[in-house]
């Protein structure tokens, strides 16, 4: 019986070389938001101004760069703005503002404005629900001059329920960023 | 930049040799399962024709059931004598079956009392009996005393608790954690109902090595919320073997082995079938076990064999705790295993080929998008999900699927030589609740694990006093890593090793010495991503382990040991290239890539008392670990997403010191009174403070009366107390505040062993954890900082024969 149970030697042998060095090939890409940007343009028309944060490595170690662009916004000008969250980790890169989009159910994004006082930023659509979405926007700066920053939070809600319209985070924080600003003189009109 | 390449990551491009292993593996299966389907109804005993022997066996003087007596029953078989052999529980039960219908003689016999041997007719129906040892009033030499205890050569000098069929009937839980945290020295892990991973003696993960059938268990268990992969109805007999030093299994096991051992297939006897049943009413769970076994199959070229085929199934719903539900800790498992065996005269051989798959849900709460929200969702009132079935995000589903190939060969000098073949793969895949991968079916963290193991191992006849194993082990391990997230980068790892394990005994001594040398090689392969630090390398260790033990027993019921000890492991892949937010606890961590290996020494004692109505074990032990590998917090990591609070592994040197106490009183024939207790202090020596995870000093109490009666055979209730210190021994560095008070449980149990409904004859079960519903929150919970613990929980138990 043993020497029967020999003769099955091979198939373990096989066996055990199967699984021998079996590993991982090249690594697969994250899956993660890599920049956020904003993107005002003056309600009558003008040049679009864009600034956005980056962040190479991902969920890594390593903190964001500073801010690309500059954003000035002058006083007594409307705009009206977006935000986008793309992963720029992969190439082509990918958009997945289309994704919170889609989601609009799960998600908000949150606006917060420190600084130049007055200015404020109204969200401008909403949810199938009729609860606030934040993807586009209307920035208003106040009669104060000088720096001011803007906290982004994109929030994901679920199982939390969403709210019609917030000023926190209640459910899980899938972005926190923060962006400066300045308010400046309106041209004068010649 | 690369093309990203969804078809790739939906369908992983399989290598040729997983090719292999996954077609060799149902090549096999098919193989197995067309091989034991029976050839010939001829062979096919009728079940009716079989019988059972019941015994019970109580120490003739005090009325104590006794354990560890061995039943022999014999009878002629044509020329043939027929010999089965069992030994008594705890409870002094003895069940043996497939007899056959005729009389048979039955011996009993144990050390230190007079054998009987009796005549029993089972021609007529199966038999219950009751015998009655008489204590030997002649004094048995000293050495006999000790050879006969050697068989489990560990238990003399070792700490070691062990629990028996019947033990594990009364104890099992949803998990194996769940069913041994009870034994002294050990404690859990635990996330929420679903997860529990043992802790001996402060140590968990890598240091803890688990057995399953004789194959180390390779299920990713570095990660504190891996649970062991195992089906809890499968286990016969589990060990738990705390302290370093055990070389038969492993150099890495700092803090000690469980060892989860089955039930062998017999290869003779006629086909039958149990069915197992536990419910619980905290997650409203119900789990079902069906097992099947039969012996007498004639296989082609092998001869006479039998089979053992097991599945078991589980749902658990929405765990509770005593205000709340704990939203999304539902969990689901699908298990089955076959076995085939044969028995010669040569030895025995089995092959088993066993699968556990789990789906399990992680508590939404404790899953935080950034140190932000983590805080809030400690501050913020635990929510009230509502009952569900359903498992949301996130969540992990786990497979583990072991071909074991276990053969013993004895031989004419009576000793064994034993070889143990397994083939693993652990597939681990983890869903996440956020991030842009909640859009997708696609997991965040994908691992699959490969490993083959082989141990060929030498115990020698014994040989003027000495008893002992040789033994060498190779296993080899591939991991991939396959999610769209990191954790740990893909790795290969190779494992020699060789041991030698002597025990002598000389008068009233008993010596024992160990050791062993393992060489590792770890190989790393790199993950292409931007900012994951993940090169490719290949770094070696080579070390010795071992023991060196004495024991001497003062009288005939007291025995004192100590035992040095010397355990060493390499930093595990996940030590030095971690990289990610753990999922959980919205901390970052950071491996280290230049750890070392971490080396422990210590020493250990231990006073063993066996009365006739008092028993006691006492063990206390100091160990020193150089490069012992720990989470130590460092700066916040900004990304994206917030800040996440940043660990780092580091290594420092640490020094454990505990002691576990266990007893056993009996107070007469029926009352009788047991108690555990634990406690543990791990230090950090360079930065002078407690290590983080740390059991909290524990006490359990339990109270038991037995008896029999007439109708509903022999029945017990037990009624117990645990007792949690608070855990004063936080390091500063935490940045949490954690809940570290003490809490009382009350637990009871009433079972019936042997209750006959509809000519079956049921073990039946009833018991109740935190029966006083009180609010608490275990310093080892990983859901500690959102929500309290489990809730009262019912749980309902019950085996019953089938056919």
């Amino acid at each position: 019986m043993f020497k029967q149970l020999v003769r099955m030697l091979p198939v373990f042998a096989v066996l055990a070389l199967a699984a021998c060095g079996d590993s991982t090939g090249p690594g697969q890409e994250q899956e993660v938001i890599s920049r956020v940007s904003l993107t005002v343009t003056p309600v009558g028309g003008g040049t679009a101004q864009t600034i956005y944060i980056d962040d190479p490595d991902g969920l890594g170690p390593i903190a964001p760069s500073a801010q690309v662009g500059t954003l000035q916004l002058r006083r007594g000008t409307s705009y009206t703005g977006s935000v986008q969250f793309e992963n720029r980790l992969v190439n082509p890169p990918e958009d997945i503002t289309e994704e919170v989009a889609e989601e609009a159910d799960e998600h908000m994004v949150i606006y917060t404005i420190s600084g130049a006082t007055g200015t404020t930023l109204a969200t401008t659509d909403t949810d199938d629900r009729g609860r606030q979405l934040g993807l586009v926007y209307t920035v208003t700066p106040g009669a104060t001059l000088g720096a001011g920053t803007i906290r982004v939070v994109l929030c994901h809600y679920d199982p939390t329920p969403k709210p019609s319209t917030a000023s926190s985070c209640s459910g899980d924080t899938d972005i926190d960023v923060v962006f400066n600003f300045s308010v400046i003189t309106a041209p004068t009109l010649r | 930049m690369r093309v990203p390449d969804w078809a790739r990551i939906n369908q992983p491009t399989v290598n040729l040799p997983l090719r292999w292993t996954a077609c060799a593996l149902l090549c096999l299966t098919v193989a197995i399962s067309a091989l034991v389907r029976p050839v010939g109804a001829q062979e096919n005993h009728r079940a009716d024709a079989e019988r059972h022997l019941h015994l019970v066996v109580e120490d003739g003087s005090s009325g104590q059931p006794m354990s560890g007596v061995e039943i022999t029953v014999e009878w002629a078989d044509g020329v043939a004598t027929v010999r089965r052999t069992a030994r008594s529980d705890r409870h002094g039960h003895v069940d043996i079956q497939r007899l056959p219908p005729r009389v048979v003689t039955m011996r009993a016999r144990v050390l230190g009392y007079v054998a009987i041997t009796r005549q029993v007719d089972l021609s007529g129906d199966d038999v219950v009996l009751k015998i009655r040892l008489e204590p030997v009033a002649v004094r048995l030499s000293q050495v006999d005393v000790i050879a006969d205890s050697l068989a489990d050569p560990l238990a003399q000098v070792a700490a070691v608790s062990s629990m028996d069929r019947s033990d594990l009937d009364s104890h099992r839980g949803q998990t194996l954690g769940e069913t041994i945290k009870h034994l002294p020295g050990v404690a859990v892990i635990q996330l929420g109902p679903s997860i529990a991973k043992p802790v001996v003696r402060g140590l968990n993960s890598q240091r803890v090595v688990v057995l399953s059938g004789g194959v180390r268990q390779e299920d990713q268990q570095w990660g504190t919320e891996h649970a062991p992969n195992m089906d809890s109805f499968e286990a016969d007999a589990v060990t738990v073997v705390r302290g370093a030093g055990t070389v038969l299994y492993g150099a890495d096991a700092l803090g000690g082995v469980v060892r989860v051992d089955y039930a062998p297939v017999a290869d003779t006897g006629a086909l039958r079938s149990e069915l197992t049943t536990n419910m619980f009413s905290n997650s409203r769970q119900g789990a079902l076990s069906f097992v099947a076994q039969q012996g007498g199959l004639p296989l082609p070229w092998i001869g006479r064999a039998g089979y053992r085929a097991r599945i078991t199934g589980r749902v658990a719903g929405t765990g509770a705790s005593p205000d709340y539900y704990l939203a999304n800790t539902g969990f689901r498992e699908l298990n089955g295993s076959l076995g085939v065996g044969v028995e010669r005269p040569w030895g025995r051989s089995e092959v088993t080929l066993s699968h556990f798959g789990t789906e399990l849900g992680v508590l939404s709460q404790a899953h935080a998008g950034n140190f932000d929200d983590l805080q809030r969702a400690m501050r913020e009132p635990p929510r009230d999900s509502g009952f569900t079935y359903g498992i949301g995000r996130p969540n992990q589903r786990v497979s583990h699927t072991t071909l074991r190939w276990r053969t013993v060969r004895r031989r004419a000098d009576s000793g064994e030589l034993e070889f143990v073949y397994g083939l693993q793969f652990n597939d681990r895949r983890e869903f996440d609740g956020h991030g842009p991968l909640r859009f997708q079916n696609i997991p965040a963290f994908h691992l699959r694990l490969f490993t083959n193991s082989a141990d060929l191992r030498y115990t020698h006849a014994p040989w003027r006093g000495l008893v002992g194993t040789v033994g060498t082990t190779v296993s080899v391990q591939g991991n991939q890593t396959l999610g769209k997230g990191f954790l740990i980068p893909g790795f290969d790892l190779l494992q020699l090793a060789a041991y030698a394990q002597e025990s002598y005994s000389l008068g009233r001594f008993t010596f024992s010495s160990g050791i062993r040398a393992d060489g590792i090689s770890q190989t790393t392969i790199p993950f292409d991503d931007a900012g994951i630090r993940s090169p490719a390398g290949t770094r070696r260790w080579a070390g010795f382990a071992g023991s060196l033990g004495s024991a001497y027993q003062i009288t005939d019921a007291l025995t004192v040991s100590l035992r040095l000890a010397r355990a060493w492991r390499p930093p595990t892949v996940n030590e030095r290239y971690a990289q990610g937010v753990h999922h959980g606890s919205a901390q970052y961590e950071l491996g280290d890539p230049t750890l070392d290996a971490e080396r422990s020494q210590g020493v250990e004692g231990s006073l063993q008392f066996t009365g006739r109505q008092v028993s006691w074990q006492a063990a206390a032990y100091d160990n020193r670990i150089a490069n012992f590998i720990f989470l130590e917090p460092r700066d916040p990591v900004f990304t994206l997403r917030g800040a996440f609070p940043a660990f780092r592994y580091a290594a420092t040197r640490a020094r454990m010191r505990g002691i576990e106490l266990s007893s056993n009183v009996a107070l007469n024939s029926w009352l009788s009174l047991e108690g555990t207790a634990s406690a543990v202090r791990g230090r950090d020596l360079l930065r002078n403070q407690p290590l983080y995870d740390m059991p909290a000093d524990r006490a359990l109490v339990t109270a038991k009366v037995e008896g029999a009666g007439r109708r509903v055979g022999p029945w017990d209730f037990a009624l117990g107390a645990m007792f949690v210190r608070r855990q004063d021994g936080v390091p500063s560095g935490t940045i949490y505040t954690l809940p570290t008070a003490g809490y009382e449980l009350v637990q009871a149990s009433v079972g019936l062993h042997a209750l006959e409904v509809a000519g079956r004859r049921l073990d039946v079960s009833l018991s109740v954890s935190n029966a006083l519903n009180a609010r608490y929150r275990d310093y080892l919970s990983r859901y500690r900082l959102f929500v309290d613990d489990a809730a009262r929980d019912f749980v309902l138990r019950v085996r019953m024969p089938l056919f």
